[in-house]
């Protein structure tokens, strides 16, 4: 580790009375990759847009080589040297990959812009990157991985000194991260500060000289990487103890009925003959790697998209499985069947809508009094719902917006649990959830399974598949690859059914 | 500034409607002051204003419904004419009974508004497109339909139907804006207290995740236009109530001025957010509007120019406090 190059003090930053940052101080050295951890909502993305000119701090001061500075926007931080690669990748599709590094501050020939410095210019970089992408190729083409290779090129094309990495790994497989862990200790080399953002554990160990921690807006602590433990780090995220312990035995009576019942649903490239049944009171995990067709699966059972054909059989009141025709999300509902997708703020609640709204969207009918909505009503049992999910929030008028992650979850359920439909998928449960929340919404669904509510939970990250499921269900390439006990399942044979189908 | 804001009765009007109500009453007052003529001409201009509120804000709380599911009808106006001029075609050339001409003319509404609905909610096609292409139907058959013949209905002087204008004042008391406040309450009670309303105001703010708690979405989008076109029907005749005589091919003009109104009033354009209350405040300072620019010796295009800016100001505020947000 060199020189330190960013010091930041103290900054602190409020948004109309919310206090997103309470003197939060983050220091980095050249030739250091230094992890900024947090949960969700802890304020790490809030104190980079600090750094970079998008937001305007409220007090504090910023150091960077020596100097005092602050940049209005990130074209003054990008002259200055610092450089952030989103999450999300901000390219155009059509464009080559050159056009994209350079968009913005093309080369020009008098008035023509010069192509063949543009494609010069990138290889140099790719070489400098140690990669080997064609700068003429459509971005489209081209992977995530790649996609994000291309970025990190156009950061370092300005003559970056210091490079942020927010949640870089989030899209990639492992080989991709592999490939960007090499352009990360190549650039840490080259003497640059590297920020890394990341929720993953295991990178952090991996990567990372230091690690400074936030919680709620503040400044927890730093430490050096190698002298700590895995445990350390997540116990100054959350301030408590977490287990991640994976489940031994089924909690599903063997004997328990069968509620769902699916065979040879079609629908699409992405759902090709897929069989299996849920039973009453089990977490049935999906596990699979991205586009895998789990989502596709789900929806195509619920109604949401399409299906060529198949047969969806439901538990009856009188104990017997009856065929169900499933054509639109009302049908499902109707069959009992409730989704709570990925993309909650998406496909999951109204936003602008209070608690309340969102909570009744699903059965309003039993909330009419002749032509108009009982709102009492509707409070008392939103309110009911709070209390029993623990959402936190002062009141059930507060629009869904102003909740977090985990918590707008918790409504979603709330939907389903009012409308009392029997068989919930679960989408991705927790993912965008902090790591406190997540164990809520696990224990939530353990409690609903043992109430006797069927679960469909679909999940890519391995130790909640392990931890939730009774049984799991995995799926490669739109096909269904394997079914495991819970007794047997091991990251080992989930791993090699989920990678059967790829050559 | 945040004490007021959270004082309750303020809280459930709306601190955007009470500077709305005081642009209003400033208005009025610059208007006496500026204008010469305006105060001592006395209840003149206030009734002209009111005239213009009768039909403006039947179409404005119609839009209202459509633009809280984040749709858009720029037909609005032309519809309103086609109503008023079919209906006052049945009357004068057919001889047919006032009543059922003034159902035609609601009737005339209700179809447009049943055709625009059904083809953005079932048929997926652009409300802007549809709206636009049921706007130049709705002049042209209007005109077909009447010979391009103007068309009166009856005044108060008329000895059989004479009681038409009393849907307007009877003896100088308005009772125009009693039925109108009646029919915006009634509206307040659809969006805010029943399921259509609730639907409108959720789907507009997000249609997928209402489509996938199990809701019938294109239904209840349809159902703001079906309101839409009911109340169109209903507004044309308290425009010929107020003004007596519809010319085939116009009524554009009022499609913005209705729009202005509703957007001025606290109605986001992209949908999920509707006020009525503020519609019925932004249909005032619209009429108010336009009998002060007439006042001031300014003619009609200063109205177009001035309802543009309206427009403008009007969703560049609701964008801006949009990003403010987020």
């Amino acid at each position: 580790m060199g020189e330190v190059i960013l010091t930041m003090k103290g900054i602190d930053k409020s948004f109309l009375g919310v206090h997103a940052l309470d003197h939060v101080d983050l220091e980095v050295r050249a030739g250091e990759v230094h992890a900024l951890m947090g949960e969700n909502g802890a304020g790490k993305s809030t104190l980079m847009k600090v750094l970079t000119g998008i937001y305007k701090k409220d007090s504090g001061t910023i150091t960077y080589f020596g100097k005092e500075v602050e940049f209005h926007n990130t074209r003054e931080a990008q002259d200055a040297g610092v450089v952030i690669v989103h999450q999300e990748l901000n390219m155009v599709g059509d464009l080559t990959v050159a056009q994209n590094i350079f968009i913005g501050r093309e080369p020009k020939k008098g008035i023509r812009i010069d192509d063949k410095k543009m494609i010069e210019d990138s290889k140099k970089l790719f070489e400098r990157l140690k990669i080997d992408i064609n700068p003429r190729e459509k971005m489209k083409n081209l992977t995530v991985g790649k996609q994000q290779m291309c970025e990190i090129a156009k950061a370092i094309s300005h003559d970056c000194k210091l490079i942020i990495f927010d949640e870089p790994s989030a899209a990639l497989t492992e080989k991709e991260i592999d490939d960007l862990f090499k352009i990360i200790r190549d650039l840490r080399a080259q003497n640059m500060g590297i920020i890394y953002i990341s929720h993953r554990m295991d990178e952090i160990k991996v990567i990372t000289d230091r690690v400074t921690v936030m919680r709620d807006g503040g400044y927890v602590g730093t430490l050096i990487t190698k002298d700590s433990t895995k445990e350390d780090i997540i116990n100054m995220m959350v301030g408590r103890v977490i287990y991640e312990d994976p489940k031994t035995h089924s909690m599903c009576p063997p004997d328990a009925p069968v509620v769902l019942k699916v065979e040879h649903l079609n629908a699409g490239h992405m759902v090709q003959d897929i069989s299996f049944e849920l039973h009453k009171g089990e977490i049935l995990g999906f596990s699979g790697l991205m586009g895998a067709g789990r989502t596709e699966t789900a929806r195509a059972i619920f109604g949401a998209d399409p299906k060529q054909s198949g047969k969806i059989s439901i538990l009856g009141k009188d104990g017997q499985l009856h065929e169900v025709t499933i054509n639109n999300p009302q049908d499902a509902v109707k069959a009992g069947i409730g989704y709570l997708s990925e993309d909650r703020r998406r496909f999951g609640v109204v936003v602008q809508k209070s608690i309340t709204e969102n909570s009744t969207l699903a059965c309003l009918e039993n909330y009419l009094h002749g032509p108009f909505i009982d709102k009492a009503k509707e409070k008392k049992d939103s309110e009911r719902l709070i209390k029993e999910l623990a959402t936190k929030t002062p009141s059930s008028d507060q629009l869904v917006m102003n909740l977090s992650g985990g918590n707008q979850q918790k409504v979603v359920i709330a939907k389903w649990l009012i409308r009392d439909s029997d068989i919930l998928i679960f989408d991705e449960p927790t993912r965008g959830i902090d790591v406190g929340a997540k164990n809520e919404i696990y224990k939530l669904m353990n409690k609903l399974a043992s109430e006797g509510k069927s679960i469909i939970m679909i999940s890519s990250e391995m130790t909640e598949i392990l931890r939730m499921s009774d049984r799991i269900v995995v799926m490669c390439e739109g096909k269904k690859t394997g079914e495991i006990r819970i007794e047997e399942a091991t990251q080992e044979n989930i791993m090699d059914k989920a990678t059967r189908n790829i050559n | 500034m945040e004490k007021i804001k959270q004082n309750p009765i303020v809280k459930k009007i709306g601190f955007n409607r009470i500077i709305l109500i005081c642009v209003l009453i400033l208005m009025y007052v610059v208007f006496c002051l500026g204008i010469k003529g305006f105060a001592a001409a006395g209840t003149k201009h206030l009734l002209n204003t009111l005239n213009y509120v009768y039909f403006l804000g039947f179409l404005s709380l119609g839009v209202t419904f459509v633009i809280a599911t984040g749709g858009i009808d720029f037909s609005i106006g032309p519809v309103m004419f086609c109503c008023a001029l079919v209906g006052g075609y049945c009357l004068n050339s057919y001889k047919m009974p006032l009543v059922a001409d003034i159902i035609i003319a609601i009737l005339i509404g209700l179809a447009f508004g049943i055709f625009n609905g059904y083809m953005v909610a079932y048929q997926k096609v652009p409300a802007f497109i549809i709206s636009m292409a049921s706007m130049n139907i709705a002049k042209g058959a209007a005109a077909v339909f009447t010979k391009t013949q103007s068309q009166s209905w009856p005044l108060s002087t008329d000895p059989v139907n004479g009681w038409f204008r009393n849907l307007i004042s009877v003896n100088g008391f308005p009772v125009g804006l009693v039925i109108f406040a009646i029919a915006a309450v009634i509206c307040g009670i659809i969006l805010y207290n029943t399921k259509m309303g609730r639907y409108i105001l959720c789907l507009g703010s997000n249609r997928e995740a209402v489509r996938l708690s199990g809701v019938n979405t294109k239904k209840w989008e349809m159902s703001a236009y079906v309101m839409c076109g009911l109340l169109t029907g209903i507004a044309s005749i308290f425009f010929v109530a107020a003004y007596t005589t519809v010319q085939p091919g116009y009524g554009d003009q009022y499609n913005n001025e209705a729009i202005a109104g509703c957007v001025m009033g606290g109605t986001s354009m992209v949908g999920g957010l509707a006020s009525i209350l503020g519609t019925v405040i932004g249909v005032f300072i619209i009429s108010l509007l336009q009998e002060g620019i007439l006042a001031f010796g300014l003619g009609k295009d200063i109205q177009l120019i001035v309802t543009g800016v309206i427009v403008i100001v009007a969703v560049y505020a609701d964008v801006s406090a949009r990003r403010r947000k987020n």
